[in-house]
């Protein structure tokens, strides 16, 4: 079972809609396109999970936008053909049929609204200050108090001598337009994610809106147009010196096919098996190298179906998870990235708009959706980016 | 130049080959336009120059720089031929620089004396003028591809800026270019079928970028991409290309490429087809 979509764009909405591709595809060579009454989202993950993206085309972007979601496919068809018809000037046609796999899209758990901090700018202004750092800048640091916005060279980057050039770029609160800082904070973060976002953002003439806590927490850049909302999650490095500062809170979880994955697997009471990843919180953690387990195998893997707790909430599960992090002793707290909690991407997402943690990921079948919510942790010295599936 | 003509003018009956030109770009730049390998033949005769690069006994590429296109242009025998490195050729028509100087234009003489000397070229600019001397090779046989017009299925020009995005852009995952021309729809396609899917390119016969649509029976053929992407360098200078295929599915594609003085000049590369035929199997 797929969705159909046919969408239509003319010459200025391609536009708009490339700066997204463009702007998702520097965080992996992979697009969710999920089309649902509420528009056409195009979602990425990178692979470590320390960057996510997510654009949502409302319904009138587009001339045309037409999408069912029920056309029966044989379970077996995973590659399926995308096609993309361009008319352009003087009568040319292209068409592209791209391939593409069947699977569940991933969204963050991450409240941007409950950030202390919260900036809105133009994204010229931005794109202005960003052109200054060098091409191989890999890290910024954000650094704000409630009068200044400072966007620097990372300071890990700055310590390595073959780094010739350190830039520092201030930007008085007037120019903002809206400017809300709760308390002094220096965050440190992937660059080039924010090229593309500001690229794209450019190109829809919309502010920029960037929300964040405290580093390891992660940072959210959001566009919040009449027809396109785009939320990037990015991971911010957790700082060494405030390691009590809890790390973690973006979480990822896969949308399922209901029909055969419940199907298949009802015989294995994965709800008990779920809940049981999450109790395991407290128990010694475990290495996982970060590319090893999918989220369908980290499921099967963590859990026997002795706890029985099936009418639990997502919510909990991250709270637990942000307080348990404490625990983790300071020597591995060096030079981290924080994690990501994901949601399931569910159709039926109004019931559950209220709930504290459901402004990015919504979990809509709570049934399947506790099945997704467990964790890992990734420790060690080279690690930059650890996650949390 | 005075000084140089007047130096070489007694010993200009000893060459086989002299040919001189106000603006060497004139020639650089259809040169660079089938420099897609090393070597390059050279056939002079009194109508001028037909450079030949080959690959893979599969493609060719000619430059026709006719006689008019020189200020000067001799040949003492009824025809010249021999073998250069062409990409040392293109460096030493291009020693003072390869990016136009407003105002300023650097003026060739080129001369060679015969079967084992050297290609002697004399380039001035604001008086400086440079020698250069370059090794020619024994000459190879070239293909005869047997393109003749007569045997011509369909015909297309097209203005070369509809075809220069589509080039530019081709999947290189793909192995095969596949052109289909037709009296009917789709009348002119391009194919590719890449790693990350397929894709199509529509040219209706009444595109504006349509000069002219000959088609007379319907023929897809495949065209190593390998083979065929080099030929964008022609297609970036050119203004028009003519596209044909004949009875065999050979592929000739003509680029009329315009000079700084206004100059026609043509490139042609003759393609043949994969052996492979598209549909054979089912």
């Amino acid at each position: 079972v797929v969705a159909m979509l046919k969408c239509v764009m003319s010459g200025s909405q391609v536009k708009v809609f490339g700066k997204a591709v463009q702007a998702l595809s520097r965080i992996s060579d992979e697009l969710w396109l999920d089309p649902s009454k509420k528009g056409l989202a195009l979602r990425c993950v990178n692979s470590s999970r320390s960057a996510y993206g997510c654009v949502l085309f409302s319904p009138v972007f587009f001339q045309h936008y037409q999408w069912s979601a029920l056309v029966k496919m044989s379970e077996n068809e995973l590659d399926t053909t995308l096609n993309l018809k361009c008319k352009l000037g003087m009568k040319i046609k292209r068409t592209h049929n791209i391939c593409f796999q069947e699977s569940q899209p991933l969204q963050v758990i991450f409240d941007k609204n409950v950030c202390t901090n919260t900036l809105m700018i133009q994204p010229r202004l931005l794109a202005d200050a960003i052109v200054l750092f060098t091409s191989s800048q890999e890290e910024v640091t954000l650094a704000v108090t409630p009068l200044n916005f400072c966007l620097k060279s990372s300071n890990e980057e700055s310590m390595d001598l073959s780094n010739a050039v350190y830039s520092e770029m201030f930007v008085g609160s007037d120019e903002f337009d809206f400017f809300q800082i709760g308390m002094d904070t220096e965050i440190t973060f992937c660059f080039k994610e924010l090229k593309g976002i500001l690229t794209f953002s450019e190109a829809t003439h919309a502010p920029i809106s960037i929300y964040f806590d405290f580093p390891g927490k992660p940072l959210a850049l959001s566009i919040d147009d009449m027809l396109v909302e785009a939320n990037f999650i990015l991971a911010t490095l957790a700082d060494e010196s405030s390691r009590a500062s809890s790390p973690q809170s973006l979480c990822l979880s896969q949308k399922r096919k209901r029909s055969d994955l419940i199907k298949k697997k009802a015989g294995k009471n994965i709800t008990g098996q779920a809940l049981e990843c999450i109790s395991r919180k407290a128990a010694p953690r475990r290495l996982y190298p970060k590319e090893t387990l999918t989220n369908i195998s980290a499921l099967e893997n963590c859990g026997s179906p002795a706890m029985k707790r099936a009418n639990g909430d997502v919510s909990e599960v991250s709270e637990n998870s942000v307080s348990n992090t404490e625990e983790v002793p300071g020597s591995l707290c060096l030079r981290k990235f924080s994690c990501m909690f994901f949601g399931a991407v569910s159709s039926d997402q109004q019931e559950h708009f209220n709930h504290p943690f459901d402004s990015l990921a919504r979990a809509s079948d709570s049934e399947e959706d506790m099945n997704n919510v467990c964790r890992k942790k990734f420790n060690g010295s080279d690690a930059k980016y650890f996650c949390i599936i | 130049m005075p000084l140089l003509t007047q130096q070489i003018q007694d010993e200009d009956d000893q060459y086989s080959l002299v040919a001189s030109l106000d603006n060497v770009r004139n020639l650089s730049t259809i040169l660079k336009a089938i420099h897609f390998r090393e070597h390059a033949t050279c056939f002079a005769t009194k109508n001028g120059i037909k450079v030949t690069v080959e690959n893979a006994k599969c493609v060719q590429a000619n430059a026709f720089i006719q006689a008019g296109i020189f200020q000067e242009f001799k040949v003492q025998e009824e025809s010249v031929t021999f073998r250069i490195n062409l990409t040392v050729l293109l460096d030493c028509l291009s020693i003072f620089g390869s990016s136009p100087m407003p105002g300023t234009l650097t003026a060739l003489r080129m001369c060679y004396q015969g079967y084992g000397y050297p290609l002697m070229l004399f380039l001035e600019e604001g008086g400086v003028v440079t020698v250069c001397k370059i090794n020619t090779q024994e000459p190879e046989e070239t293909l005869d591809f047997d393109f003749c017009s007569t045997n011509v299925i369909n015909k297309i020009i097209l203005q070369s800026e509809g075809l220069r995005e589509a080039f530019s852009e081709l999947d290189m995952t793909s192995e095969v270019l596949q052109i289909t021309m037709s009296p009917d729809k789709p009348y002119f396609r391009l194919s590719t079928f890449g790693n990350a899917g397929s894709s199509h390119l529509d040219y209706p016969k009444d595109s504006d970028l349509m000069e002219a649509f000959h088609c007379n029976q319907t023929q897809v053929n495949r065209y190593k991409i390998s083979l065929l992407k080099p030929s964008t360098k022609a297609l970036v200078l050119s203004c028009k290309v003519s596209i044909r295929t004949d009875n065999r599915g050979f592929l000739s594609l003509q680029y009329m490429i315009r000079n700084e003085d206004g100059q026609i000049c043509f490139v042609e590369y003759y393609c043949c087809p994969d052996e492979e035929v598209p549909e054979s199997e089912s």
